[in-house]
């Protein structure tokens, strides 16, 4: 079905897109694939395409890779025995895959991080080839946007808690996206900054209050030195 | 175990450029099944991936599929 699609002027609206992804969050650049052969993409297209509208569905279609990146997921869902529907949904430029069914639930795991490992796993799978990037997303009903809610009132919780204590406040590890959702929504939150500290997998967001921003390096408790 | 090493299997062969190369053994302890991958050594980067990546989803998937069960799963990538 994917193969009737595939248009032989293909080649711009594949491009077009590497472009609308390419601010997105660092969970699948690959030392393999990225290089110089993708900004040299990126930049052509900068310089040739006047176009920056969404993408209609017809468009989304074009390259095949929702329809690849569904029946590769439902392919290993299937091996993980569990019970899940997948779905096709175009939110808007992006390709969503809609995971559904009554294992949805495991489908998801704690925290997301199912979620996030089969994200992570499928982009690597559809987006071998560089020149053809496309980034798709893999949730569950509103999950993601549930969780973003989630993590913006906690962000604030803890933020109003650092100046009130006049401490600063470190969130628990994250991921990148997970950790720009949070100095995002802190950004304009009166009284406080943030910052990321910590290596790969171990970083985590410091909630600094204004205060104690120029004593950072001696907090006053709690903080055991790193 | 069988769908343990089916998991790994398939995607390690969407993930290289050799598919042919790809080897998927099963050995069960008493309470953990270890799971070894081998790939062409050109393909090493592709299933491990930039920071260990790539390998850290797949141990996830297979911690997913084992949870039903008693025993732990462990990925190994054979060099």
């Amino acid at each position: 079905m994917a193969e009737n699609r595939k248009p032989p002027e293909l080649d711009g609206a594949l491009i077009l897109d590497t472009e609308e992804h390419d601010d997105a969050p660092s969970s699948y650049d690959d030392e393999g694939l990225s290089g110089d052969d993708e900004n040299f993409v990126v930049e052509g297209l900068r310089q040739s395409s006047p176009r920056r509208e969404p993408l209609s569905p017809d468009e989304l279609h074009e390259d095949g890779k929702a329809e690849l990146s569904s029946e590769m997921l439902v392919e290993i869902l299937k091996r993980m025995s569990l019970n899940a529907t997948v779905q096709i949904r175009e939110d808007s430029d992006e390709v969503v895959l809609d995971v559904g069914g009554e294992d949805a639930g495991r489908v998801i795991g704690k925290k997301g991080q199912t979620l996030d490992a089969l994200q992570f796993l499928i982009n690597k799978i559809v987006n071998r080839f560089p020149e053809s990037r496309r980034h798709i997303v893999i949730d569950s009903g509103d999950y993601r946007l549930r969780r973003e809610n989630g993590l913006v009132s906690m962000a604030r919780r803890e933020a109003k808690r650092a100046v009130q204590q006049s401490r600063i406040i470190t969130l628990e590890p994250m991921s990148p996206r997970d950790r720009r959702v949070i100095h995002l929504s802190l950004a304009k939150f009166p009284g406080v900054s943030t910052r990321s500290d910590g290596q790969g997998n171990d970083r985590r967001v410091r909630i600094i209050p204004a205060r104690q921003a120029r004593s950072e390096r001696q907090p006053r408790r709690e903080r055991p030195p790193q | 175990m069988e769908d343990l090493k089916e998991i790994v299997s398939f995607i390690a062969k969407a993930l290289v450029d050799d598919p042919d190369e790809v080897e998927v053994e099963v050995i069960e302890g008493e309470k953990t099944v270890i799971v070894e991958l081998s790939v062409a050594p050109t393909d090493l980067g592709k299933v491990i991936g930039k920071d260990g990546r790539t390998a850290r989803a797949l141990r996830t998937l297979l911690a997913a599929t084992s949870a039903k069960q008693a025993k732990r799963a462990v990925l190994e990538i054979l060099e």
